[in-house]
């Protein structure tokens, strides 16, 4: 422990400095008092104490230190000026330093978009989008009715135009008027009419279409009404026009008779119908209708009804052209075949210029029939619409059948393979169909089988219960498939036909199987060839077989006897039992292969058991006593005596011949010694 | 710490020059008697911890802790101090010989020169205690914190610098009386 004594300088300067507590410091003036050598040290302290004061006093830093720190610290690192400062202010906030990452992350989440191109309005909400995309479609399709509308409208103009032409040219100076209807097409008047016929839905319909969106329904209003509008405007015109339609309906004959009472009110006919009756009894056909041009729409309006609408397609054809065409050229070829006539009629000229006459007339007569034949084809056309209406039944492609294909596969243990072999092709009929069947016996005498057959659906059952009973069954496999027949998916009211089974048999050895159990065991007994023959009828009784045995003696009189057996499982358990009668039972290892994937009759599965019969011998005797140990213990020892006394022998051998070298060494060695004294 | 001061060391180290000029007239006086007890020069001390200062002021973002904000100034300040003592060490050799030829300076007692010398003689830590004790009439809990030592150590310290002082002067003092 240490004294006030010992510590004196770190007290003292405490003391002077005003560190002791009023405890410390009563006792250390108690020391004091007591303590010669350190009064006198303390009063050198306080001196050392005053001078340091004093003298570091004069080293002290002065009033303005901090003043000049603080000035040539401004003056080394400058202030910001004000608006910098205040934005330095500014981004010290919490809350502005996370503005500014946020901003940051969602600039460059911008600029990432801008890279990959993607739309900015995919952030917008889902309903809006939709929205959006709602209102382009409605402007799509007014549009498109603006178009199709203004497409009617320009193709009316230009046929207005057209048969303008038309009627200024009207009366070819050339040609006389042999066709009084095309005059009267070509009237001034009928143009003018059709001009101002067409020229009027155009106006009215203008305000409709480009009034607003919303006015939707009226600008499809308006849409339809040329549509219907240009028949009468249209009279000089030729257009074929023709229309399909898919439609899927319930029942085909009520569709047709349908068909042919709405062309009847249309005033039209149904042309032709053809109907085929599919595999699964339901109809698809196709129906010409021709009808009035003016009344298709009505008609098509009304064929909707029917059924679903697959598909539906409307054509204009425009004719005009080429029938005027062919108009004029048959006027032309009159004319020519009113000259040739006339020159005929003449009768001027040689033979081989009549006849080339008679040539030519031939061929302008053939021209004018066939131009004749194309205009009235072109009438009939254009004065019928024609419209095909092809015409399904629902559920068209539903199967009509299905078809239950089964095949089995069968594997088969047997003890003789050619039995069962015949036993199975005893089975064929006319029910059941052997297809196949080979019997196999390899280089080793192995015999295995494989069959295939074809069973009447009735009868498979059957055969394939007495097939498992010929043998013991490894493997049965059954696999179904229905397929199915016209049609695929499926159907309530289809039928299921079952098809012929198809099993394949294989048969082979029951030596080839695997034993599912195998064991092994060794017994000990005194009278090794006795316990085997014990065994060999143990195994019998049991229900098994010996597969294979062996006996041996060794010239030291050790009998062994290996005894392979092969038993069903059932009997496996009292077969182990039975063992423990012929002697002790030594190193049972039990090794149990589970197939897990095939289906097998556990009971009747063969279990394998090696059993080695051993005596130990007679050269040791069995003799026991203390007489026969107390001898046997002698000749050990004496046994092991001598083997001592050889070991002994090789180890003199060995240090012998050294050991005399030595010895020789330090005698001659002394000797040389003694002789110099 | 109080929280003030914490709040205050830490606005200094995220920037805020008011609050480092509040540290710069509060530690100053400490960072100049560290300083001093390593050179024992008022000129060089005073440039050490202006040079300290500037120093701390762009790398304040080193600092994670604002707890330890004064601690960091002072290891500056000493670090500093010491490459400054290192340099005159260098550069005092080229200069003995004329330092040698000069006349020693009126003002300087004795007793003063007996006292630097002796001072120098003492370890570093010591005289750090002792400039931070006189300069700053420091209590010693203070002092401690600055120098980082453990509670009741520097009693020791004094105690041991103090008879070390008074034993190398004896003679000086003697021959005073």
């Amino acid at each position: 422990m240490t004294t006030i004594h010992d510590e004196i300088d770190n007290w003292l300067a405490a003391d002077l400095h005003g560190e002791l507590s009023e405890n410390e410091r009563s006792v250390l003036h108690t020391h004091l008092v007591d303590c010669a050598t350190c009064r006198k040290t303390h009063q050198e302290t306080k001196t050392m104490n005053k001078i340091l004061e004093e003298t570091l006093a004069q080293e002290k830093p002065d009033l303005r230190f901090e003043h000049r720190m603080l000035s040539r610290f401004r003056s080394r690192i400058p202030q910001r000026s004000g608006l910098v400062k205040s934005l330095v202010d500014v981004m010290r906030l919490r809350a502005v330093q996370i503005t500014a990452v946020a901003a940051i992350l969602l600039a460059l989440i911008q600029v990432g978009r801008m890279i990959t191109g993607e739309r900015a309005n995919m952030l917008r909400g889902r309903e809006g989008y939709a929205n959006e995309e709602l209102f382009r479609q409605q402007r799509s399709q007014v549009a498109s009715g603006v178009g199709r509308a203004g497409g009617l409208d320009k193709s009316d103009e230009l046929a207005a135009g057209r048969s303008k032409d038309l009627a200024i040219k009207a009366p070819p100076p050339s040609l006389p008027a042999s066709r009084p209807d095309f005059h009267e097409n070509a009237k001034t008047p009928s143009t003018t009419v059709a001009q101002g016929k067409v020229a009027q839905p155009e106006v009215t319909e203008m305000p409709g279409v480009f009034a607003a969106p919303e006015n939707f329904a009226r600008a499809e209003a308006a849409e339809q009404k040329p549509a219907e509008t240009p028949a009468p405007a249209l009279a000089n015109r030729k257009l074929i026009r023709n229309a399909t339609v898919q439609l899927e309906i319930l029942s085909f004959d009520d569709a047709l008779q349908k068909i042919t009472a709405f062309a009847n009110e249309q005033h039209g006919y149904v042309a032709t119908t053809d109907s085929q009756k599919q595999s699964n009894g339901k109809l698809r056909g196709e129906v010409v209708v021709k009808i009035l041009p003016e009344n298709l729409d009505p008609f098509l309006q009304k064929l909707r009804g029917l059924g679903e609408l697959k598909n539906q397609t409307l054509g204009t054809e425009d004719v005009t052209k080429a029938y005027f065409d062919t108009d004029a050229r048959l006027k032309n070829a009159h004319v020519m075949e009113q000259r040739l006539i006339d020159m005929l009629k003449m009768k001027t000229g040689k033979v081989s210029d009549l006849l080339q006459v008679e040539k030519e007339l031939g061929r302008v007569r053939e021209d004018i029939e066939k131009m004749k034949g194309d205009l009235k084809y072109w009438d009939s056309q254009v004065q019928f619409a024609t419209v095909t209406v092809s015409l399904a039944e629902k559920d068209m492609e539903e199967p009509a059948a299905f078809l239950l294909k089964e095949r089995a596969q069968l594997s088969l243990y047997a003890p003789d393979v050619e039995k069962i072999y015949n036993d199975i092709k005893a089975l064929a009929s006319p029910k059941v169909q052997i297809t196949n069947a080979q019997l196999n016996r390899d280089y080793s005498g192995r015999v295995s089988a494989t069959m295939s057959m074809l069973i009447a659906p009735e009868e498979s059952d059957a055969v394939i219960g007495r097939v498992k009973g010929f043998g013991r069954v490894e493997n049965f496999q059954m696999q179904t498939q229905r397929i199915a027949q016209g049609g695929s998916g499926i159907s309530e009211n289809a039928k299921t036909k079952r098809d012929k089974v198809e099993l394949n048999i294989s048969v082979s050895r029951e030596e080839q199987e695997q034993a599912l159990q195998q064991t092994s065991l060794r017994i000990r007994t005194s009278s090794v060839d006795e316990k085997a023959k014990e065994l060999r009828a143990l195994a019998e009784k049991q229900g098994g077989r010996v597969r294979n045995s062996t006996f041996n003696r060794d010239p030291d009189g050790r009998e062994l006897a290996n005894v392979w057996l092969r038993v069903p499982m059932k009997n496996y358990f009292s077969l182990m039992q039975s063992l423990n009668s012929l002697g002790k039972v030594e190193n049972a290892s039990v090794q149990r292969q589970d197939r897990t994937d095939a289906q097998i009759d556990e009971a009747s599965a063969p279990a394998d058991v090696s059993i080695q019969v051993y005596s130990q011998g007679n050269i040791i005797s069995h003799e026991t006593g203390l007489l026969a140990t107390l001898r046997r213990t002698l000749a050990q020892s004496a046994g092991a005596i001598m083997w001592s006394l050889r070991m002994i022998g090789v180890a003199i051998a060995f240090l012998a011949p050294w050991a005399i070298a030595l010895i020789a060494l330090i005698w001659i060695t002394r000797h040389i010694i003694r002789t110099n004294r | 710490m109080d929280a003030s001061e914490r709040e205050q060391y830490r606005a200094a180290i995220q920037g805020d020059r008011e609050a480092f000029e509040m540290i710069i007239r509060t530690h100053s006086r400490t960072l100049f008697a560290i300083a001093y007890s390593i050179l024992q020069s008022r000129e060089e001390a005073e440039d050490v911890v202006q040079d300290s200062l500037v120093k701390a002021w762009k790398t304040r973002w080193r600092v994670r802790d604002p707890e330890k904000f004064p601690a960091w100034l002072c290891m500056i300040a000493r670090h500093r101090a010491h490459d400054v003592f290192r340099k005159r060490r260098t550069v005092s050799r080229f200069d003995e010989a004329i330092e040698a030829t000069d006349p020693e300076s009126p003002d300087t007692t004795a007793l003063d020169q007996h006292l630097h010398a002796a001072l120098a003689d003492l370890p570093e830590l010591h005289r750090a205690a002792l400039t931070l004790r006189y300069f700053e009439e420091m209590d010693y809990h203070t002092i401690e914190n600055t120098l980082g030592m453990t509670n009741g150590a520097l009693r020791g310290i004094l105690g041991r610098a103090l008879a070390s002082l008074r034993k190398q002067l004896r003679p000086a003092l003697a021959s005073l009386d």
